[in-house]
C-alpha cells in the first residue's frame, strides 16, 4: 500500500489544566475517512486541530504522505494540503459567502480587491462540491449546514488533500446530514482523505473504513470499521464493560415534590416542558447537542429572559428573574462550560468555591478570612479537590479539579435542587468516579437533582429516571428499569 | 504587621519597589549635592525631606485617584473622566463654597464642608458614568470619553474658564505641616496613604471587593454564581468618581484655587499609574499598593528629569517609555506563571493517575 495520507509519531498536547494528547501514534490511509472517536474530553479535537496547524504540539511528530510537517499556522497547513471544517464555524459571519471562500488569497486588481475574479473563484469552488448558494449574502445569515458548505469548499477549492471534519453533525439536521455524508463519499471517490471526528455511532458505522479509539488523551486502538461490532466499539471507548452499579439513592423512596415546571417555553429554545422533580431523586436529561438541555437549565436558573411558563419551587409559584433569586429559592446550577461560566480563572480555588456564598462568612460586608478558610477547606475534603491549598489559582487545577470547585461551590450555597450540566465533560476517569458518588450521596441526603449529560452510561448508571429532549421538547420519561443505551439513542434521535 | 510588609515587598510588589529604589539610588548618586542657600549645609539633590516629600506631594492627587482607577479597571472596565471629573469636582466645590460664604464659618467647619462638596460632586460624576455605562449598556471607554469632556465643558462654563479661589482656612489645613519643621507639608501624602489603605481594605477584605475581582475576572461566570453584575459596576465607578473629588479637594485647597483647566491629562496618568503597578487591563488581576507604586515611579521620573536638569520635555518621552516597559514585563509574569500553572497540573495528574494504578493494584 502506498504511502499514509497522515502519520501521528507520538503527539503531545498539555493545557493549562490537562494534558489532552498524550503520545498518541497512528496512520490514516490516503483516500479513506477515517472516523476519530472517544468520549467527551478523549483528545479528539484536540488531535483535529494539530492536523490542521491550530495548535502546535508540545512533541511528537506529524508525516503528511511521508514526509514529516510542523505547522506554525492553519495557513501553513492549507499550503500542505490540510483543510479544517469546525465543530464551531470558524468563518467571518459578517462577511459574504464570496469573501469568504477566498478569504485567505482575496484575488487583486492592483490595491483593490476584484470583485469579479472573486465571485468566479467563489462559483468555482462551491460547484467543485456540487453546492450552490447566493454568493452575496453575509455568512451569518446562512444555516448551519449551509455554513458549513462553504467551508468545506473553502478546503477542498484551496487544494486540500486531507480534511479533517470536527464533530460536522453535531449542529445539523438529519437531512443535512445526510448530505454531508453523501459529499464526504463524493470527496473520498475524488482521493480526498478525511479525518471525521464523531462520537455518533451510526454515522461511523455508515461512512467511516477505519476508525481510530482515544481515551484519556491517549490512543486505545485503530482497526478497520468492517467486522467490528457497536458493543465492541462501545467497549473501546469506554475502556471497561458496563458494570451493574446500583446507586445507593435508589434504596430510598423520593420525597416531596421540590421542583415542578409546566408549559415552560422559551421562543427557538424549547418548548413546552413540563416535569417534576422531587427529593432524593436524581432526573436524567439526555439529549443530542442542541436539543436544548442546556437552554432548559439556563432558563430554570433565571439566565433567558424569554422564558415564559410555570415554575414551583417546593409548592410555591416562583417568577425567576435571574440567578440571584434562583440561589434563595434554593436552586443552583453547575455550568456546561467551566472555563466560561464556572469559574474566575483568576482567582484562587478557594474564592471560586465561595464566590455565591461570600457573606456568610462576613459581617458588615467584612469577610472573616479565617472563617472563610475553614469552610473551603471542608468542601475540599469532602469532594477530594487535590490543591496545593485554598489559595492555589484556579487556573492551575486540572480539569477534574476545576469541576469539583464548580460543584463545591453550589454545594455550599446548601440548595435543594441542583442542576448539573455535563458534571463529567473533560473529567479524567478517576475524578468522575468521584463525582459520581457525590451526586449519589446528594440524592440520598434528600436534594433533588436534574442531571444533564451526553454520556449514556453516565445516566444509564446514576438515574432514578431519565427525561429525553429532542429538538427541544421533551419526548420521553424512561423510568430507569427501561433506560437502556439504546431506547435513551432511539428516543434522542427520533426513530420509532 | 511583619505579614504586611512581607505581602508589600514580597513577590508582587518586589520587582517594582526593586526598579523605584535602584532609580532612586542612581539619580541621588549622579545628582550630587546641592548646598542650601540659607544654612550653608550640604544636602543631596535628591535625598533631601524637601526634594523627598515634593515627589510625594506631586504624586498624591494622581494616586489618590488610582486608587479608583484601580477598582475600575479590576472590574474590567476604564475610567477616562477622573481628570474631567477632578477639574469640575474643584471648581463646583469652590463656587458652592464661595456661595455658602463658609470661608467665614470655624476652620473644622469649613474643611468639612469643602471635603463634602468636593467629594459629593466627584462622587456623582462617577455615579452618572456608572448610570450609564450599566443603563444603557455601552462600553465604559465610550461613555467616559463622553463624559470627559462633558465635565470639563461643564466646569469651564460654570467658572467662566477663571479660577476661583478657595477660603484660607482650607488651604491652611492641607498646607498645615504637623507639627514638622515648617516647611514640611505632608497632608496629601498621609491622605494618599489613608486612601490607598482605605481602597486596599475595600478590595481585599470586603464581600465588595470579592465580587470586583470575580467581575473583571469573568463576568459570566460572576453572573452564573448570582452576583449583580450592574451593582458592583455602579459601586467602582462611583468610587472612583469619589476619589477624584477627594484629589480635587485636596489639589484646589492645597494651591489655593480651582479652575476648568486643573487635571488635564490626569486620566492618563492614573490609568499608567495601575499599569504600571500591574493592574491588568484585562480585568481581575492587580491591586491598590501597585498602583500606589505605579505613581511613586512615574512622579519620581519626573521629578528625576527636573534634578537631572533634562528639558522638560523629555518627561513625555521617559513617562511613555515606562509604561510600554512594564505592560511588556507584566506580560511576560503572566506567562511564566500561565506555563508554571500548566505544568503544576500535568504534574498533579500524573501522580494521581499513578495514585490510581496503586490503589487498584
Amino acid at each position: 500500500m502506498a504511502e499514509p495520507a497522515v502519520r501521528f509519531e507520538g503527539l503531545v498536547k498539555r493545557f493549562p489544566g490537562a494534558l489532552a494528547v498524550d503520545g498518541v501514534s497512528f496512520e490514516v490511509a490516503a483516500g479513506t475517512v477515517h472516523a476519530l472517536c472517544g468520549e467527551n474530553g478523549a483528545g479528539k479535537s484536540t488531535l483535529g486541530k494539530i492536523l490542521a496547524g491550530i495548535l502546535a504540539p508540545d512533541a511528537g511528530t506529524l508525516r503528511l504522505f511521508g514526509r514529516p510537517v510542523r505547522f506554525g499556522s492553519p495557513r501553513d497547513a492549507l499550503a500542505a494540503g490540510v483543510g479544517m471544517v469546525h465543530q464551531e464555524l470558524a468563518f467571518c459571519e459578517n462577511l459574504s459567502v464570496a469573501e469568504n471562500l477566498c478569504l485567505e488569497d482575496l484575488p487583486r486588481r492592483g490595491p483593490f480587491v476584484s470583485r469579479a475574479r472573486m465571485r468566479e473563484r467563489a462559483r468555482e469552488r462551491l460547484a467543485a462540491i456540487g453546492a450552490e448558494l447566493d454568493l452575496d449574502r453575509p455568512l451569518g445569515e446562512l444555516s448551519v449546514g449551509r455554513q458549513q458548505l462553504v467551508q468545506i469548499a473553502a478546503a477542498v477549492g484551496s487544494g486540500a488533500r486531507v480534511i479533517v471534519f470536527d464533530e460536522p453533525s453535531s449542529s445539523l439536521s438529519r437531512h443535512e446530514t445526510e448530505r454531508l455524508l453523501e459529499l464526504l463519499r463524493a470527496l473520498r471517490a475524488r482521493g480526498v482523505t478525511s479525518l471525521y471526528v464523531s462520537h455518533r455511532m451510526d454515522e461511523i458505522f455508515e461512512l467511516c473504513d477505519a476508525v481510530t479509539v482515544l481515551r484519556d488523551g491517549r490512543h486505545v486502538e485503530t482497526r478497520p470499521v468492517a467486522g467490528l461490532g457497536e458493543a465492541e466499539l462501545v467497549r473501546l471507548m469506554i475502556g471497561r464493560p458496563l458494570d451493574a452499579y446500583v446507586p445507593a439513592h435508589l434504596r430510598a423512596e423520593p420525597g416531596a415534590e421540590r421542583l415542578r415546571v409546566e408549559n415552560f417555553s422559551s421562543p427557538g429554545r424549547f418548548e413546552d416542558a413540563c416535569f417534576s422533580l422531587r427529593a432524593g431523586e436524581v432526573l436524567g436529561l439526555a439529549g443530542l447537542v442542541g436539543a436544548g438541555r442546556t437552554e432548559l437549565a439556563q432558563a430554570l436558573f433565571g439566565l433567558d429572559s424569554y422564558a415564559r411558563g410555570r415554575v414551583q419551587v417546593d409548592g410555591r409559584e416562583a417568577a425567576i428573574g435571574d440567578p440571584a433569586q434562583a440561589m434563595r429559592l434554593g436552586l443552583g446550577l453547575a455550568p456546561e462550560d467551566r472555563k466560561r461560566h464556572g469559574l474566575v480563572l483568576s482567582m484562587s480555588a478557594g474564592a471560586n468555591v465561595t464566590l455565591p456564598t461570600l457573606r456568610q462568612d462576613a459581617a458588615w460586608g467584612w469577610v472573616r478570612a479565617g472563617r472563610e478558610r475553614e469552610r473551603v477547606r471542608g468542601f475540599f475534603e469532602r469532594l477530594r479537590v487535590r490543591a496545593p491549598g485554598p489559595e492555589f489559582p484556579a487556573a492551575g487545577l486540572s480539569g477534574g479539579n476545576q469541576q469539583k470547585l464548580v460543584l463545591a461551590k453550589w454545594l455550599a450555597a446548601a440548595c435543594g435542587v441542583l442542576i448539573l450540566d455535563e458534571p463529567t465533560r473533560g473529567v479524567d476517569v478517576g475524578a468522575k468516579a468521584e463525582i459520581h458518588a457525590l451526586i449519589d450521596g446528594l440524592a440520598r441526603e434528600g436534594r433533588a437533582v436534574l442531571l444533564i449529560s451526553s454520556e449514556l452510561p453516565e445516566l444509564v448508571k446514576l438515574c432514578t429516571r431519565i427525561l429525553v429532549m429532542r429538538a427541544g421538547r421533551l419526548v420521553a420519561d424512561v423510568p430507569r428499569a427501561e433506560a437502556t443505551q439504546e431506547t435513551l439513542l432511539r428516543h434522542m434521535a427520533g426513530v420509532a | 504587621m511583619p505579614r504586611l510588609l512581607q505581602k508589600l515587598f514580597h513577590g508582587q510588589f518586589a520587582g517594582l519597589a526593586l526598579v523605584i529604589v535602584a532609580l532612586g539610588a542612581g539619580v541621588a548618586l549622579y545628582a550630587g549635592p546641592l548646598r542650601d542657600p540659607f544654612t550653608g549645609a550640604e544636602r543631596n539633590r535628591l535625598l533631601n525631606a524637601h526634594t523627598l516629600l515634593d515627589t510625594a506631594t506631586n504624586a498624591s492627587f494622581f494616586a489618590i485617584m488610582a486608587v479608583g482607577a484601580t477598582m475600575v479597571i479590576v472590574s474590567g472596565g476604564i475610567d477616562l473622566s477622573v481628570g474631567a471629573t477632578y477639574a469640575l469636582a474643584g471648581v463646583g466645590g469652590a463656587l458652592v463654597f464661595r456661595a455658602l460664604e463658609a470661608q467665614a464659618w470655624p476652620p473644622a467647619a469649613a474643611v468639612l464642608c469643602g471635603l463634602l462638596l468636593g467629594a459629593g460632586i466627584g462622587f456623582a460624576c462617577g455615579l452618572l458614568n456608572g448610570l450609564l455605562i450599566v443603563g444603557l449598556n455601552i462600553h465604559p471607554f465610550i461613555v467616559t470619553l463622553g463624559t470627559m469632556w462633558l465635565y470639563r465643558g461643564i466646569a469651564s462654563v460654570v467658572s467662566e474658564s477663571s479660577t476661583i479661589l478657595v477660603g484660607q482656612a482650607l488651604t491652611e489645613a492641607t498646607k498645615s505641616s504637623l507639627g514638622l519643621s515648617g516647611s514640611l507639608r505632608p497632608v496629601p501624602l498621609l491622605a494618599m496613604l489613608l486612601v490607598t489603605l482605605l481602597g486596599a481594605l475595600y478590595l481585599n477584605k470586603t464581600v465588595w471587593g470579592r465580587h470586583v475581582y470575580a467581575v473583571g475576572g469573568n463576568a459570566e461566570a460572576a453572573r452564573f454564581a448570582g452576583l449583580r453584575i450592574g451593582r458592583v459596576k455602579l459601586a467602582v465607578y462611583a468610587l472612583s468618581g469619589l476619589t477624584a473629588g477627594l484629589a480635587a479637594f485636596l489639589g484646589s485647597s492645597y494651591y489655593g484655587g480651582a479652575s476648568s483647566a486643573d487635571g488635564d491629562g490626569y486620566e492618563l496618568f492614573v490609568i499608567a499609574s495601575a499599569v504600571v503597578g500591574g493592574v491588568s487591563l484585562s480585568g481581575g488581576r492587580g491591586g491598590v499598593f501597585g498602583a500606589l507604586l505605579g505613581a511613586v515611579l512615574i512622579a519620581l521620573l519626573r521629578q528625576s528629569i527636573v534634578i537631572l536638569n533634562y528639558r522638560s520635555q523629555y518627561e513625555w518621552i521617559i513617562v511613555g517609555a515606562a509604561i510600554i516597559i512594564a505592560a511588556y514585563l507584566d506580560q511576560l509574569k503572566l506567562r511564566l506563571s500561565a506555563r508554571r500553572l500548566a505544568e503544576h497540573a500535568v504534574a498533579a495528574r500524573v501522580s494521581g493517575a499513578a495514585k490510581e494504578t496503586e490503589s487498584g493494584t
